[in-house]
């Protein structure tokens, strides 16, 4: 573990979502019902449109190629690619009402799936535990692996962990010890 | 002799058949045929390459691109070889120098010089992605091109990119550098008029008739002498990187960021097992994230500025993967015999003045450098083109029109040496100094022309970016404004 513990906030690269609830990037509760949504933590004028050039509907938009990707949560399907296709792994999806409506296992009923772009090894399996981190890298406990999917295009792994819908949107990262 | 190669790697794997064995100070050492001497070493847990001359400190390689002196050794009894742009080969003997009792020059060793006169349309000094941009795009005017690069590998920095890029679909975007710099090569292959010259270094250029003299390593002391004319020539030979003046900076486990990459990336070697990383721009953090996918344990990323001038993406993705951020820290030393053991740091306030009971130990055996880049822009300045310092580029670059020829006539530069951007606008001027060197060649085509246009848009508009100001202001520096 770490000895040192780093400067805090956005200007040491430490997102927080209270940071994303201003830029609008935390999805609106009646889209929650509806469909798994991204939650976009690109907050710069960045020259990058891979997000928006892989989103089969149109849902992400940019003004010019410096821009921040604006999502219209209506048009989303929740497919992933922009969580693959992001070059900065700043995209989870979060697919929030998953214990309810999909999982169905008893005492899962508050539960969200939250998908998660993992580029490091090892690569866990379905079913292991794994620690997960927030955005200042804090541990928040530990998770259920519900399923690993390597995507063929982009070669990202997305490690879909079980976490409680309280701590759905703090998720940031996993950690897997080897 | 320890095995530092890394076993498991998440976007990365290398072939490790057939191993030679080198003899290095009496000493066996096993490496891998696509492995450098230097990587070798490194791989066997060798820090420590030779020594300076006066004090007879210990040093080791700083910059892996074989642009500093730091990993010179004696090889089969040649001195001064550049050992981390020489690959292996079996039996081969490696002895440190020892320069303060070395008997150089010595007659252990006889070159064997060939010399050989070549002529082409168009000569590129850099096989990075400026220089392969400019050569696939000026390609289809049947220019006879040649790319010479000092490396075994072609690809430049991008051999060593883990990560996806930014940029658009016209910019590889969401690409790996690694798979850029493969799509690149093998498009290359396939022009009969393009011919690579790897392991080829630029010695000298001779006005006035403008031949350039290079050096093509064929073996350890075994040299071909390249006399080449061309009737024009890009000098796309990228960037050094820089280093900070601190005490102790010259300990073996010091190097520049791009040097661990190296190390970590184009060979599956890792560098130290604790790191800290000196610099948390772009680079930095990067090379961070790079450190924990080789199973490197980052102590610390600290940097003098109170804001990360990374883009908060990149910053974000090693914080939440736990590495501290120092922002408004500077290191005070390092400290170590042979090798770097330890550094000091301290806090410092807005005004930079150090904050007393700031110090902080922590026990390293690397620290990298992520400090900057400077433009390399030697070879020009040796061309005749007119070059200025511009800080806002890195630091000595040349003047150049839009279509980035130098004041020099049919001499073109592009991607770092022309000022320090990134991989994305290196891979678009190449394009635009390419098809320009085609084109006033009196051989460019309607397509090339456009392609050309769409190159110089794009550009313009990626540069609109705010990070970019400072990058314009610089640019428009040295422009030269020409006669419509």
């Amino acid at each position: 573990m770490a000895e040192i513990e780093g400067s805090q906030g956005l200007e040491a690269g430490i997102v927080t979502l209270e940071v994303l609830r201003r830029e609008g990037r935390l999805p609106p509760p009646e889209i929650l019902e509806k469909v798994a949504v991204p939650i976009i933590d690109c907050l710069e004028d960045i020259p990058c449109t891979p997000c928006r050039d892989v989103c089969p509907t149109g849902a992400i938009t940019m003004k010019t190629m410096i821009d921040r990707p604006k999502l219209n949560w209506e048009a989303c399907t929740g497919c992933t690619l922009c969580a693959q296709a992001c070059p900065g792994l700043a995209i989870n999806i979060v697919n929030y009402h998953f214990g309810r409506k999909s999982l169905k296992r008893p005492g899962y009923e508050d539960y969200s799936l939250v998908m998660i772009p993992y580029e490091l090894v090892p690569i866990p399996k379905k079913g292991d535990m794994v620690a997960i981190l927030d955005r200042a890298g804090k541990r928040l406990g530990e998770a259920e692996v519900f399923s690993v999917i390597k995507s063929p295009k982009f070669g990202t792994v997305m490690v879909n962990v079980l976490v409680p819908q309280s701590i759905a949107f703090q998720v940031k990262g996993v950690e897997v010890k080897a | 002799m320890q095995d530092r190669r890394i076993p498991e790697h998440p976007i990365l794997s290398w072939e490790r058949r057939n191993p030679v064995k080198l003899n290095y100070d009496g000493k066996q050492v096993v490496a891998y045929p696509n492995e450098t001497v230097a990587a070798a070493l490194y791989a066997a847990g060798v820090v420590a390459f030779t020594r300076s001359s006066y004090l007879h400190r210990p040093r080791g390689p700083f910059c892996m691109i074989g642009k500093c002196s730091q990993c010179m050794m004696r090889v089969d009894g040649v001195p001064h070889v550049r050992t981390c742009i020489l690959p292996v080969d079996d039996g081969m003997i490696v002895e440190s120098e020892e320069p303060h009792i070395s008997d150089y020059p010595t007659p252990r060793y006889e070159l064997k010089v060939e010399k050989q006169d070549l002529s082409y349309d168009f000569v590129i000094v850099g096989a990075g992605p400026a220089g392969l941009s400019a050569a696939l795009s000026a390609a289809p005017s049947g220019m006879r091109i040649a790319v010479l690069d000092q490396s075994p590998y072609p690809g430049g920095q991008l051999i060593k990119q883990t990560h996806k890029f930014f940029g658009t679909k016209e910019s590889f975007a969401g690409t790996r550098g690694i798979d850029i710099a493969k799509d690149l090569v093998s498009r290359i292959k396939d022009y009969p008029n393009i011919e690579l010259y790897p392991m080829t270094q630029v010695i000298g250029y001779y006005p006035p008739e403008g031949v350039l003299v290079a050096a093509r390593a064929d073996g350890v002391g075994k040299y071909n002498v390249l006399t080449i004319r061309a009737g024009k020539f890009l000098i796309a030979a990228g960037a050094m990187e820089r280093t900070l003046a601190f005490p102790g900076n010259d300990l073996p486990g010091i190097m520049g960021a791009g040097s661990a990459q190296t190390l970590m990336n184009v060979f599956g070697i890792r560098p130290a097992d604790d790191v800290m990383i000196i610099g948390a721009g772009n680079v930095g953090v990067i090379v961070a994230y790079q450190a924990k996918q080789a199973g490197i344990n980052v102590k610390a990323v600290i940097d003098i500025l109170p804001k990360t001038a990374a883009y908060i993406v990149h910053a974000a993705k090693i914080r939440r993967m736990q590495i501290p951020m120092l922002m408004g820290y500077t290191i005070k030393g390092a400290y170590g015999k042979d090798a770097v053991e330890s550094a000091v740091i301290y806090g410092m306030d807005r005004a930079f003045r150090p904050i007393e009971g700031s110090e902080e130990e922590i026990k390293v055996d690397g620290i990298w450098m992520a400090v900057g880049l400077s433009p390399s822009s030697e070879l020009l300045s040796k061309m005749g083109s007119k070059i200025k310092f511009v800080p806002e580029l890195g630091g000595y670059v040349p003047y150049r029109t839009k279509y980035l020829e130098t004041s020099v006539k049919g001499v073109y530069v592009a991607g770092d040496a022309s000022g320090i951007e990134e991989a994305s606008t290196a891979m678009m001027e190449g394009r635009i100094a390419g098809i320009s060197a085609a084109m006033s060649a009196g051989r460019g085509t309607d397509s090339m022309a456009e392609e050309r246009r769409k190159a110089i848009e794009w550009l313009d508009l990626f540069r609109e970016s705010p990070d970019y100001r400072r990058i314009k202001e610089g640019i428009s520096k040295v422009l030269i404004q020409e006669a419509a």
